[in-house]
């Protein structure tokens, strides 16, 4: 998701093409084609410009009408039909695509798996939705920064959060018996939720900095953060 | 020079303008396929023939018509019939020069309209959404939708914003 300006000018977007495997899109006011992952523009006239971000998290439809109950959502198009024969199962289908970037027989990841892709501070890491599912919370470090992926109750939406309050590192676990889903640090025992606000304890009232995670193919994810670190299964 | 070597420089023209065309619009088309690797230098070469492309095409349409003219009177009947055919294909690169190809596959969605998260019956519990929030103006897009559009435009909470996937 990105800011659709750039020098305080609104930009309007198509799509304009395809780089390996990662769309292309242009803007109508300058004919600019611009990266879709990265937001970069990468041929035209604002060439070497980036889009600014706008914070976004995926999840479940149930875990984010529970979060936002008042908030509103896309309605399919009633111009066209053609959306609806977008087959449901496309992920499943795209997942079985070739793809064209040059494999490294050195990479423990297929090209396809999918990775949640943390930049912060000038590194990156990539952690495998799999070792997620098996291993929520995980508790690391990016770029010096402590912080904690999560996966929700549902199983399927995941978080990362900045795990340092008033200076303090807290390292979290999760607790998800009776009742709702709750995260608990181990330093006072707070209990947060899973949208990193403390709702009992110590640090009642604070909330978590969320950072931001990218939903994204491994050769994608390292074709765009080519130093990127990636999460090791430690099972026993 | 004599007539029937002008007439040879004139259909040489024709058939130079003709592939010419054809290859300035098709070039980007070949080198942006789906499955196939770019190279920074591809897009680039690219970029700046589709750039050009409507100007070129209607340029070389209209040299093509002017050739085509000049040809005509003193064509036997299986020469005009191949004047004819040679226009085909710069009529058509001069279409398709100003059509987005991509937007066949995947229809842009022109206006978006939203539904208050408990008025959704599209959705289902467990299909993913792409969640924003600013200035307290909560926003799902459903990816299922995104994933097919690859483009949305809104404003969130005052913020322009473009979902993509």
């Amino acid at each position: 998701m990105w800011e659709a300006t750039t020098d305080g000018r609104r930009l309007k977007f198509h799509l304009t093409g395809i780089n390996n495997q990662n769309f292309i899109m242009e803007d109508e006011e300058t004919g600019t084609w611009w990266q879709q992952v990265s937001g970069e523009a990468i041929h035209g006239a604002l060439k070497g410009r980036r889009l600014n971000g706008v914070f976004h998290d995926e999840l479940t439809f149930a875990t984010w009408k529970r979060e936002r109950p008042r908030g509103r959502v896309l309605r399919p198009s009633e111009d066209n039909d053609a959306w609806r024969k977008f087959s449901e199962r496309w992920e499943e289908q795209t997942a079985k695509m070739p793809v064209v970037a040059q494999a490294d027989a050195r990479d423990k990841l297929a090209p396809r798996a999918v990775v949640m892709g943390v930049a912060l501070n000038g590194a990156a890491k990539a952690y495998p939705l799999e070792s997620i599912e098996r291993q929520s919370p995980i508790v690391d470090k990016v770029g010096g920064a402590p912080l904690v992926v999560v996966l929700g109750e549902d199983k399927k939406s995941v978080r990362a959060f900045e795990t340092t309050v008033d200076g303090r590192e807290l390292e979290f676990y999760v607790k998800a018996d009776a009742g709702a889903w709750r995260m608990f640090d181990g330093e006072t025992r707070s209990e947060w939720d899973f949208t990193g606000r403390a709702l009992s304890g110590a640090l009642a009232g604070r909330q978590l900095k969320k950072i931001p995670l990218l939903k994204d193919y491994w050769f994608d994810w390292k074709l765009y953060n080519p130093q990127t670190a990636v999460y090791a299964f430690n099972t026993p | 020079m004599n007539k029937k070597t002008t007439r040879r420089l004139l259909w040489l023209a024709l058939v130079a303008v003709v592939v010419g065309a054809f290859a300035w619009v098709f070039v980007p088309v070949w080198t942006i396929q789906p499955f196939k690797a770019q190279t920074s230098e591809g897009l680039n070469l690219s970029y700046t023939l589709r750039s050009w492309s409507r100007v070129v095409t209607l340029g070389a349409l209209a040299l093509a018509a002017l050739l085509v003219v000049l040809l005509w009177r003193e064509a036997r009947w299986w020469m005009k019939a191949a004047l004819v055919l040679l226009l085909v294909p710069v009529v058509t690169v001069t279409w398709f020069a100003r059509q987005n190809h991509f937007e066949w596959m995947f229809k842009p969605l022109e206006r978006s309209a939203y539904v208050a998260a408990d008025k959704v019956d599209f959705v289902g519990d467990e299909e993913m959404v792409l969640a924003v929030e600013v200035n307290g103006d909560a926003v799902a897009y459903p990816i299922r939708q995104l994933a097919y559009h690859h483009v949305v435009e809104d404003t969130v909470g005052g913020l322009p914003v473009v979902s993509t996937y």
